[in-house]
């Protein structure tokens, strides 16, 4: 599963992004480089949801970053808008900003904890001279509006008088006002209650209907993504294991590892017998990952061709792609 | 969902709560040190430096010399105005001088990290290991050496210490600073900033100097007060200001005349010790009110 190939990529469509072998490497010490994200590849097309899931390290976030190159990727392309951002300069780069914004993990460290939720809203705007102090000020509002927040009860208040609920709802406003084409949500409900959870998703989901927006929604949660995602890519170790929409995902798992993360999700039923199928152990570093399929180390199905050859993304029912020499048999 | 902003609690502002008894003591006492600093020179005490021969050593509460005078003349209430003069001028330029030194290159190399921040963490780290006392000192007596025949006058004497303890605040300020940065500079929403395309000076200037203030502001204060000890500890040593012009200077004249004029060395003793100890009240005071609390979830 180490999953390269580029099956998956769709020749046609309206496309908004298209990642090409993006690798993003860290160096931490002379020799010892961290491959975070090796190689993915990935389209887009406006309007869709695409949900990258895995467990935690695997370089979902990274990921995320590296697209809005925040820091830039070491190699590979990502393409957006028609544009190639890994070779822009600063300016060219800059001015490509407000189509792409991205929404954190952690709702509370997302905001400024001196700034009154008015200036938090205006800063983007400000950034990008939208207008004089009267249009941004209706700017706020409506934005304030928009994600169901009172605006003459929150404008004044920061960040820590809020619920984690709430100043998620004010980062999803922010990244909202420079009217963004791609909005990279990384693990946007994770620190959240599962009840704060549903209302943050629909609300993503109003917002998409809303303004047209194309959605990459990063989570390691298979239930969340599958009630937001039009299609799903599991990752593992910087590398795709495999692309489907989510129901085909979940109903004909291809992949050893993705049925190991879909059988982890929990069901609440005390009676259902607890799975065996569960993986053991942590995932290898990936500062020296495994030979051929990253995943053989952990894999019950793994043999000697694991090791030796990696392997190629590729097309096992319409739409549905997995990178694996033998994968279960739906 | 609407209704989730309804609930929400009254602001309490930490300017509405009471403040603590402590904060008026200290207050007071700064403030009293920075008039008499200011306008000391308009009271109507005798000249500072002008010796009475009429009335050696008296003791406190003299009919013409409120705090009595010391063994050799001097008027003690005029010497520690005119101390606090010298010794507010001498701490707070150097904390000032120094601290906005320390912070600028403590806070750019904490967000522009790379090659630099680590040659100015070990600049910071060797300047912080030698101990303040031992290198102000050898920077006096190389910047302001003086003997018989050539005597460094009072100021440059007064420039020579103010320049030692601005470098030994450096590092201080410079530490705390980079500290604070690295911590907040780290947090998602300078991240958001910089995908909206904000430029790195107004992250600087809009995110991080707020939020790095209060820390920078609470040890500024404590280093006002080890600046004021560091001074104290240098005219005792004999190379701070001579001839009894700071507090520290009039204790290292007195303490020979300790069993015949004991005020001669508790006043400015006094003195240095409530000065410092306020500026360390006020400096944990502004730590805990400026630091906004975070909800944590």
């Amino acid at each position: 599963m180490a999953g390269i190939g580029k099956a998956h990529m769709r020749p046609d469509g309206d496309r908004v992004l298209t990642v090409e072998d993006l690798t993003v490497e860290f160096r931490l010490s002379k020799d010892k480089i961290v491959k975070a994200v090796s190689g993915i590849s990935f389209d887009l097309i406006r309007g869709e949801t695409l949900a990258i899931v895995g467990e935690s390290g695997c370089g979902k976030s990274t990921l995320g970053k590296a697209i809005l190159q925040l820091p830039k990727p070491t190699s590979g392309s990502v393409n957006f808008l028609s544009t190639e951002l890994t070779t822009l300069g600063k300016k060219e780069l800059r001015d490509m900003r407000p189509a792409m914004q991205m929404i954190f993990q952690d709702p509370v460290s997302s905001l400024d904890p001196r700034l009154p939720v008015s200036k938090v809203l205006a800063e983007p705007l400000k950034v990008w001279k939208r207008g004089n102090q009267v249009e941004i000020d209706a700017k706020i509002d409506e934005l304030l509006n928009a994600v169901n927040l009172d605006p003459s009860v929150v404008r004044d208040r920061r960040s820590y008088e809020f619920s984690g609920g709430q100043c998620q709802r004010i980062s999803i406003a922010r990244s909202l006002a420079l009217e963004p084409t791609l909005i990279i949500c990384d693990e946007p409900v994770s620190a959240l209650d599962v009840s704060v959870q549903a209302q943050i998703l629909n609300l993503l989901q109003d917002m998409k209907d809303r303004y047209g927006l194309t959605l990459i929604f990063i989570s390691h949660d298979l239930a969340v993504v599958k009630a937001v995602s039009t299609r799903v890519m599991v990752m593992y170790l910087g590398k795709v294991c495999e692309v489907a929409p989510p129901d085909e995902l979940y109903k004909h798992t291809r992949h050893h590892y993705t049925r190991a993360l879909v059988a982890s999700v929990p069901i609440p039923d005390p009676d259902r017998p607890t799975s065996s199928q569960l993986i053991q152990g942590e995932p290898p570093s990936p500062m020296n990952p495994p030979s051929g399929c990253r995943f053989r180390t952990r894999c019950p199905a793994a043999t000697e061709k694991c090791a030796a050859e990696e392997p190629q993304l590729r097309e096992v029912a319409v739409g549905h792609f997995v990178a694996c020499h033998h994968p279960n048999e739906s | 969902m609407a209704d989730e902003t309804q609930t929400m609690p009254e602001t309490v502002t930490s300017a509405k709560k009471k403040k603590p008894v402590g904060f008026y003591i200290a207050g007071s006492w700064i403030v009293l040190i920075l008039l008499a600093a200011v306008f000391g020179w308009a009271l109507p005490a005798p000249q500072w430096d002008q010796s009475f021969y009429d009335s050696l050593g008296v003791s406190p509460f003299h009919h013409s010399h409120i705090l009595g005078t010391t063994l050799d003349g001097y008027d003690m209430f005029a010497g520690l105005v005119n101390g606090a003069r010298l010794s507010v001028f001498v701490s707070l330029s150097a904390v000032v001088v120094g601290g906005a030194i320390g912070s600028v290159i403590g806070i750019s190399s904490a967000y522009f990290r790379g090659r630099i921040d680590i040659l100015v963490t070990m600049a910071f780290n060797v300047m912080l290991s030698i101990p303040n006392l031992v290198l102000s000192l050898s920077l006096i007596s190389v910047l302001a050496f003086s003997d018989e025949n050539h005597p460094a006058t009072t100021a440059r004497r007064v420039g020579v210490l103010i320049l030692s303890l601005t470098i030994v605040i450096i590092p201080i300020l410079g530490r705390i600073s980079r500290g604070a940065t690295l911590q907040w500079s780290s947090r998602e929403f300078v991240l958001a900033s910089k995908s909206m395309g904000t430029s790195n000076f107004v992250i600087i200037r809009k995110h991080i100097i707020p939020n790095v203030a209060p820390a920078i502001l609470a040890i500024g204060f404590l280093a006002i007060g080890s600046v004021i000890i560091v001074e104290g500890s240098l005219a005792v040593l004999g190379i701070g200001i001579p001839g009894g012009a700071s507090w520290g200077s009039m204790l290292a004249n007195g303490r020979g005349n300790i069993a015949y004029s004991p005020w001669e060395v508790y006043l400015p003793a006094g003195c240095i010790a409530l000065t410092v100890i306020s500026c360390n009240w006020f400096g944990d005071y502004v730590r805990t009110t400026l630091d906004k609390r975070e909800s944590k979830i």
